[in-house]
């Protein structure tokens, strides 16, 4: 069949082109989803921080507050490909004309972007964790910092990690806009190959079925890290191998006592 | 004041909003009491710990602790070092296993060396029965347990008081018994204990002062002998009437 054999035909004859596509578009969403990550977590902190007694440091914070809602406002509200063409002409027009590194370039839309929604996945995160263990660990004297990096945080990021996992997944197909800069990720290669050897609807499936295999493999990736993160679901009783007569005597000696009430 | 008395309240007020909740609160806490606070839900017994450990900001009134007035504290956190605390529903880390649970506070908060904070846990879990858990998440423990290691948790931090928000009243009728078991032996070993509870049979038994608490004042306070057998209020009278 003819279909078959033009996709292999674009394979055999592209492959450079497509693995160069594909090695550019994973680069470009696993560093900005990481920085993106990374963003969020940065506002996500700052905006639980607690209400600062100082009138002046508070007047400070509500204007940070108002930035950071802005930031997230506009990029959340806008199409990645229109800010990848105002950032990147912008800097040019700021420098006389010279255009900033493609490369770099997309990895900083793609960040700043996924950076705004992130920051809303983290909050979410963080009011997940129950209060209860913000009060534990108040109740040990720790202070708010010390309860977010050791129990808030890691907690918040455990159960964010599904929509992270999906934040990456849309960043694998939404670099595809950055083509509008000159950025030769996947999609950008498929326009170069079509352009020069006219087998549209073949090339783009192909690319589709690219697309799919990396974020299909990749959502498996990160199923599989949680359940690392999530730890094993057993555990060992010291000195027994499992609950045996003796420990279950001993629980009971330890656990018997009066019932009072 | 008296050199055994570790926290002094005095004339402590709270609203929420515009709801008087603690009305001229006065009570102190001397080394080796056991203090349970009775009485019925809504009378202001939980605030009241709450606001001895400052999680409440009292709207009025001194809390004094070894004679220093700690109310407008700007480092409430160096002040729960020496106060601990078990909750009802007992806050244990999810993100850490038993061991891990009880060694972050010392070394956090106190800074002491590895070994130092694997050792307290290990002797505390000891203490609650717990030691053999060491490896359990939180989730994986029964209600009962997961209480006696938020309890192991607390006496890490080898604090001057343990305050006790209702400790047993998330728990089945069964585990009730095995965590008034670890703090009747507490209790017997010379801790400081505020107990905010429900147990009028380890009140009476274990207390060495109840304190009857209604609609945001200390009603009547005495011995247990006193307030169980010879209660002087009528408004007490009607509360153990209800819970005997």
């Amino acid at each position: 069949m003819d279909l078959f054999k033009n996709i292999g035909e674009i394979i055999s004859k592209y492959y450079i082109w497509l693995l160069e596509g594909v090695g550019y578009t994973l680069l470009v969403s696993l560093i900005s989803t990481i920085i993106g990550l990374i963003i969020g977590i940065l506002i996500g902190i700052y905006r639980t921080l607690p209400a600062p007694k100082n009138k002046f440091l508070r007047v400070l914070k509500k204007i940070g507050d108002v930035i950071l809602s802005v930031y997230i406002e506009v990029f959340r509200g806008t199409p990645m490909m229109v800010q990848a063409m105002v950032i990147f002409w912008g800097f040019a027009l700021l420098n006389d004309g010279k255009t900033l590194n493609v490369i770099f370039s997309g990895m900083l839309i793609v960040s700043i972007n996924t950076g705004a929604y992130m920051a809303e996945i983290v909050r979410g995160g963080i009011i997940s964790v129950d209060k209860g263990q913000t009060e534990g660990a108040a109740a040990i004297g720790m202070t708010h910092f010390q309860t977010m990096m050791r129990v808030v945080l890691p907690q918040a990021l455990r159960n964010i990690m599904p929509s992270v996992a999906n934040e990456f997944v849309i960043n694998i197909k939404d670099t595809s806009v950055l083509n509008v800069i000159g950025f030769t990720e996947l999609f950008f290669q498929a326009k170069s190959i079509v352009s020069s050897n006219l087998l549209t609807f073949e090339t783009y499936l192909l690319v589709a079925a690219i697309y799919f295999v990396l974020t299909f493999t990749i959502t498996r990736i990160l199923r599989l890290i949680e359940k690392k993160m999530d730890g094993d679901k057993n555990y060992v009783v010291l000195g027994s191998q499992n609950m045996d007569a003796n420990a279950y005597a001993r629980e009971k000696n330890i656990g018997g006592g009066k019932q009072n009430g | 004041m008296d050199k055994n008395t570790i926290i002094e309240v005095r004339h402590l007020q709270k609203f929420f909003g515009t709801n008087k909740v603690l009305n001229d609160i006065n009570f102190s806490v001397n080394r080796g009491d056991v203090t349970c606070i009775i009485g019925s839900s809504g009378s202001g017994k939980s605030t009241l710990l709450r606001c001895i450990n400052l999680f409440e900001q009292p709207t009025a009134g001194e809390i004094f602790v070894h004679g220093i007035n700690i109310v407008n504290t700007k480092k409430p956190n160096e002040y729960r070092k020496k106060v601990g605390m078990v909750f009802q529903s007992f806050n244990l880390f999810n993100n850490m296993n038993v061991l891990k649970n009880c060694t972050i506070g010392p070394r956090t908060v106190l800074k002491v060396s590895k070994q130092e904070a694997e050792a307290r846990a290990k002797k505390y879990l000891a203490m609650v029965g717990m030691a053999e858990y060491v490896n359990a998440r939180p989730a994986q423990l029964s209600g009962g347990q997961k209480q006696r290691v938020a309890i192991a948790r607390a006496l890490a931090m080898e604090p001057e008081v343990l305050l006790f928000d209702e400790p047993t009243s998330a728990l089945d009728p069964e585990m009730v018994g095995e965590v008034l078991s670890v703090m009747t032996s507490l209790a017997q070993k010379g801790l400081t204990m505020v107990v905010v509870t429900h147990e009028m049979g380890f009140a009476r038994d274990i207390a060495t002062k109840v304190v009857f608490m209604d609609a945001g004042i200390i009603e009547e306070e005495g011995t247990p002998q006193q307030i169980f057998t010879n209660p002087q209020k009528q408004r007490t009278r009607e509360f153990l009437s209800r819970v005997l």
